[in-house]
């Protein structure tokens, strides 16, 4: 059978992972008791999670990142796709320019912004001084701005993502649709709203279903970054399961954090993908 | 895509709008472009010359920023243990899923639809909630700190990838070719390595580089799974980063050094870098 292999490595690499989490995330235990018996503890970890301030916290921020970078990335991905679309010349060189902040490593993408939000001597601060401010803004040293600053660097990377969609998408659209509607006197607006944006709608799907999939888990920037702060300002929900299981050594309430994410997960992208095979997408 | 990009203009030139769609489209290429030339310049710097809070364009370019990051620490170890963990899971993730992807696009079996879905679903998996475990039974298999955890560990995500996206291209290769074929006596197997192997060559090869690619890129499995001497690049940058007194010419070019593969890759696999990323939903 051509499928057993695939399907043998998928059940052994995660489903079984997921199982074996899933039943370890009933007992209280330790990283150091790997090899040790453990205390069963029923849903214990579950309780604690409903008392637990500092989950609320990174659920709140992982919605607020997910909600607002997403919905950025979308505009401007509609917008700059637009833009591509009605240039005539240098169209090639600049999708293989836009692409590049999208498979640069995210730890490097991290070091990039990294030197950019410096306070002394960043991009930033220098541009401030050089509009006479005298002292730099700390991005990810201020509570207020962090979360943002690392909107900003998922928008950066990722929004090309969102452009590549629509240009694909858009460039598949017959030009007669919008001869037609241009003949009926439609202006720009009219013509977005009216049959960009219902033709795109599958690209659309797409790009809200793999960004919010992939905002929701973000890991690498803030953790190599921030650890999460100044405080839990910029804690998140991927981050916090990891500090839990790999900072604090609580293994079995991190087990149990990531019973939670799965579901969020699996509900989430059980109803994009539901429309998206509507769609005929998948 | 390389048909559709030169497609002609929607309507003559000369409307004041040309001007505001070209002004976009370069604002956002600078803004994109920019951070990483940046970092560029930077890596051919003193460290005297970045830290001036006065910027200034003229400075004399040095290579000893290079130098340091192949000295000090072991760069061309962690380039290497890169390059054996992103093979590696390549190669694991084609043997075993290019056949699954040809059975799902071509023969037929029962709820071969909800096969497909199940594998869609283990793509959203967060590596997060996978990391856990997987310690916990490597550390048992006494496999933590190696090379194959961390293969296993990548081929969760490229996995998917694969039985996706080659499934994309194997469902383009007309049904008439393999019928013909297997009336020419090919056999199921035979088929496939006659006829939709060699037709799906160029989608074969972008589904190779795009594992490299993102094994090369993967941070969270090879922070926890890896051991002092199997290091990856993104693990030996991280540790330059986030520190109070960062080498900011060292890791400059220790990114530029990790950014070269990468950008020779995606650049060759452009054209199937949304499919990708899509898995195969949208063909770009």
């Amino acid at each position: 059978m051509f499928i057993t292999p695939a399907v043998v490595v998928l059940l052994g690499l995660i489903v079984g992972p997921l199982v074996y989490s899933a039943v370890l995330s009933l007992y209280r235990w330790q990283l150091t008791q790997i090899n040790t018996a453990k205390s069963y503890a029923g849903l214990a970890n579950y309780r604690a999670m409903l008392h637990d301030g500092l989950l609320g916290t990174a659920v709140r921020n992982s919605v607020i990142f997910v909600v607002v970078a997403v919905s950025v990335e979308l505009v401007l991905g509609i917008l700059i796709a637009t833009a591509l679309t009605e240039i005539t010349r240098g169209r090639h060189l600049a999708t293989s320019l836009i692409l590049l902040p999208m498979i640069v490593t995210p730890v490097v993408a991290a070091l990039i912004w990294q030197y950019i939000y410096n306070p002394q001597f960043g991009t930033i601060s220098q541009a401030l001084t050089l509009f006479g401010h005298q002292n730099g803004v700390d991005v990810l040293g201020s509570s207020q701005l962090v979360l943002p600053g690392f909107m900003v660097i998922d928008i950066w990377q990722w929004t090309p993502f969102a452009i590549l969609v629509f240009l694909a998408g858009m460039l598949s659209v017959p030009e007669e649709l919008y001869e037609a509607a241009r003949v009926d006197g439609a202006g720009k607006f009219r013509i977005l709203r009216s049959i960009t944006i219902p033709v795109l709608m599958p690209q659309i799907l797409v790009v809200l279903l793999f960004r919010t999939m992939d905002t929701y888990r973000i890991f690498d920037t803030i953790y190599v970054l921030t650890k999460g702060g100044p405080g839990a300002a910029s804690e998140t929900v991927g981050l916090y399961a990891y500090q839990e299981g790999f900072t604090y050594f609580n293994t079995g309430y991190s087990m149990a954090l990531g019973v939670f994410i799965l579901v969020t997960v699996f509900i989430i992208s059980s109803a994009y993908i539901r429309l998206l095979r509507r769609r005929q997408v998948f | 895509m390389a048909a559709t990009l030169t497609a002609k203009p929607r309507r003559p030139a000369g409307n004041p709008w040309a001007v505001a769609w070209y002004a976009m489209v370069v604002v956002f290429v600078l803004w994109a472009v920019l951070p990483i030339l940046i970092v560029a310049v930077n890596s051919f710097k003193t460290t005297l010359d970045i830290f001036s809070s006065t910027p200034h364009l003229l400075f004399k370019p040095t290579l000893v920023n290079y130098r340091n990051v192949f000295s000090e620490i072991d760069y061309t170890r962690l380039l290497a243990n890169s390059s054996i963990v992103a093979l590696g899971t390549m190669l694991l993730s084609l043997c075993v899923g290019v056949p699954a992807a040809y059975a799902l696009a071509k023969l037929a079996m029962r709820a071969r639809e909800w096969w497909a879905l199940g594998i869609l679903f283990t793509r959203m998996v967060p590596a997060v909630v996978l990391v856990v475990p997987m310690y916990v039974i490597f550390v048992k298999t006494h496999l933590i700190g190696g090379y194959w955890a961390m293969i296993f560990a990548d081929t969760t995500f490229n996995l998917p990838l694969v039985v996706w996206l080659m499934r994309s291209f194997f469902s383009e290769v007309p049904d008439e070719l393999e019928s013909a074929a297997q009336v020419d006596g090919c056999g199921r197997v035979g088929v496939f390595m006659r006829v939709a192997l060699p037709l799906t060559l160029p989608g074969l090869i972008a589904t190779a580089i795009l594992c490299l690619l993102f094994s090369w890129n993967e941070f969270l499995f090879a922070l926890t799974l890896s051991g002092p001497s199997t290091q990856t690049v993104p693990v030996g940058v991280a540790s330059f980063v986030g520190t109070v007194s960062v080498d900011w010419g060292g890791s400059s070019a220790a990114a530029v050094v990790a950014m070269v593969p990468i950008f020779v890759l995606g650049l060759c696999a452009q054209r199937f870098l949304v499919r990708g990323l899509t898995m195969g939903a949208v063909k770009g």
